[in-house]
């Protein structure tokens, strides 16, 4: 490793664990309660993950991998990818959680529809995206 | 169960573990891992910043005056904060897919080295964790939805800090490794159908998506393609609303006929009814509110310039006002307008949104509007302006 490679390694890793521990400060600062209240969310966003989201992922992949002709997988992938992200990030709308009854201007979008409408358009490209796969994998041969 | 029966049974449960070796997908790999992650760290830094510069924004009695113009900035800097967090979501989930196997790596056998990779295993926890929680947290506040107890705007300014701390750290141990796949990438696995370029190809797809369909609705043309965003964009004087008056608990006192804005200065204080102030000088301003929750829109403000009240009592220019709304609890309950920001022409006390009389919700009678600041601080339902020397 180049002494310049070092360097850099070595100011990033103290000027981060500064950064960090500033945060770490900030947050035991907000007292008690406040930690206990947030705990919980900090454990359980890796809990969910680690134990069920990814799992069930990689588990799929075997399934799909297993079931799937090869052409088809990319478009799956797809599908998958970008109809499942935008569906995390939708939740908090789609269940809207946060609405006020007093507040017509928040969250004031039919969401069920706008969520059919993007998995359609996704759903479009992805058989789009097999398709070609396919007679790119004819031509082949 | 007897020590020797639970030990033969975590060992039979540790051979049950999957090992790195046992996930088949070929393409997963360094070059595909550190390409994923250098866009979600500039995703990170990006959101770091924007979130910092808004914290700055909302400090009270700022070191530094925060310049009044670009009117754009802040909500330019919280329209980027918010779409760079919804970006991060799918390049989150792909970056931990592609380094899901290390998860499941057996310790070394050299002292040594265990200690090493049990410090790197505890640092990229607390990446993980941070991250995911500024995620997950952001998301579900600028939907106002809030299923937990602690505070929204402190833990996750905290928390910011720790990210981008654990962020750093992370870089710094993978720098070496990061270099190579960028500098030197391996070319791809001959098997596999699904390959690392479509993976790429896919999670950047994910993200354009995400950001498009729900964080973009404060850009105009754009606006109509976030179906899945948290609102329209539209309402009283086609502006929405964060709280309304009956949530504040001001529907009474900001409707009785009697109201009196109260201007003070010292020992000299100025009682103004909404008369008064329709009767001064008017002027108007195209300002927009930027929300802290990243949505923004622009209106046209007419009311009385608050230099104008500060002049009325005396006071000179340049003094900062201190805003007290009828609202009574609550972090939007007052503002302080420093000094640079009190003096600009465009900012005013506003008696009127598109040429109508400012909606109840808006905070009719008066509320305060001034450029390149947090909507929290353009407080509503003004009851008092206090001149501090």
């Amino acid at each position: 490793m180049s002494t310049e490679l070092r360097l850099v390694r070595t100011t990033m890793a103290a000027l981060g664990a500064l950064v960090g521990l500033y945060g770490v400060v900030r947050f035991l600062g907000l007292g008690w309660t406040n930690l206990l209240a947030t705990l919980p969310w900090l454990a359980g966003v890796v809990v969910v993950h680690d134990g069920v989201l990814a799992p069930l992922v990689v588990v799929a992949g075997v399934a799909a991998a297993r079931t799937l002709p090869a052409w088809s997988r990319p478009a799956a992938v797809f599908a998958v990818v970008v109809l499942g992200a935008v569906t995390l990030v939708a939740v908090p709308v789609l269940g809207r959680f946060g609405a006020k009854a007093d507040n017509p201007t928040l969250l004031d979008r039919p969401y069920a529809a706008g969520w059919v409408g993007v998995a359609v358009l996704v759903l479009v490209a992805a058989v789009a995206i097999a398709v070609r796969g396919r007679r790119k994998g004819a031509a082949r041969g | 169960m007897s020590s020797t029966r639970f030990t033969d049974a975590l060992t039979r449960l540790v051979d049950a573990l999957p090992e790195p070796d046992d996930f088949p997908s070929t393409a997963r790999n360094r070059e595909l891992t550190a390409r994923v992650g250098t866009w979600l760290g500039a995703c990170f830094l990006l959101a770091f910043l924007t979130g910092v510069w808004s914290h700055l924004a909302q400090l009270p009695d700022p070191v530094l005056p925060l310049p009044t113009r670009p009117v754009w900035l802040y909500r330019v800097t919280q329209g980027v904060h918010v779409a760079a967090g919804t970006a991060a979501v799918p390049l989150l989930l792909v970056k931990l897919w592609s380094v899901f196997p290390q998860l499941f790596r057996r310790p070394p056998a050299v002292r040594r080295a265990q200690v090493l990779d049990a410090a790197e295993r505890l640092s990229v926890l607390v990446l993980v964790s941070s991250a995911s929680f500024q995620l997950v947290s952001g998301l579900a506040n600028s939907a106002q939805w809030y299923p937990w107890s602690f505070s929204f705007r402190a833990t996750h300014f905290a928390i910011g800090w720790v990210a981008m701390g654990a962020l750093l750290v992370h870089v710094a141990v993978k720098l070496p490794v990061i270099r190579t796949a960028w500098l030197e990438p391996q070319g791809q696995p001959a098997q596999g159908t699904v390959s690392r370029r479509t993976v790429l190809g896919v999670t950047w797809a994910a993200a354009a998506v995400a950001v498009v369909t729900t964080a973009a609705s404060g850009v105009p043309g754009v606006r109509r393609l976030s179906v899945l965003a948290t609102r329209t964009g539209t309402g009283p004087g086609g502006i929405p609303v964060n709280k309304t008056a009956a949530a504040a608990g001001v529907a009474r006192a900001a409707a009785d006929p009697a109201f009196a804005l109260v201007v003070a200065w010292g020992d000299t204080e100025r009682r103004l009814s909404r008369a008064d102030l329709e009767a001064m000088p008017q002027t108007t301003a195209t300002l927009p509110i930027a929300c802290v929750e990243g949505w923004s829109a622009s209106g046209v403000w007419g009311g009385v310039r608050v230099a104008d009240l500060v002049d009325l009592v005396g006071a000179p220019t340049g003094s900062a006002v201190l805003v007290e709304s009828l609202q009574r609890v609550g972090a939007s309950s007052r503002s302080r307008l420093p000094g640079n920001v009190a003096a600009d022409r465009e900012a005013i006390l506003a008696l009127t949104l598109a040429g109508e009389p400012l909606s109840l919700d808006h905070g009719y009678p008066c509320r305060v509007i001034a450029p390149n600041r947090p909507g929290a601080l353009q407080t509503k339902w003004v009851s008092r302006l206090e001149v501090r020397p």
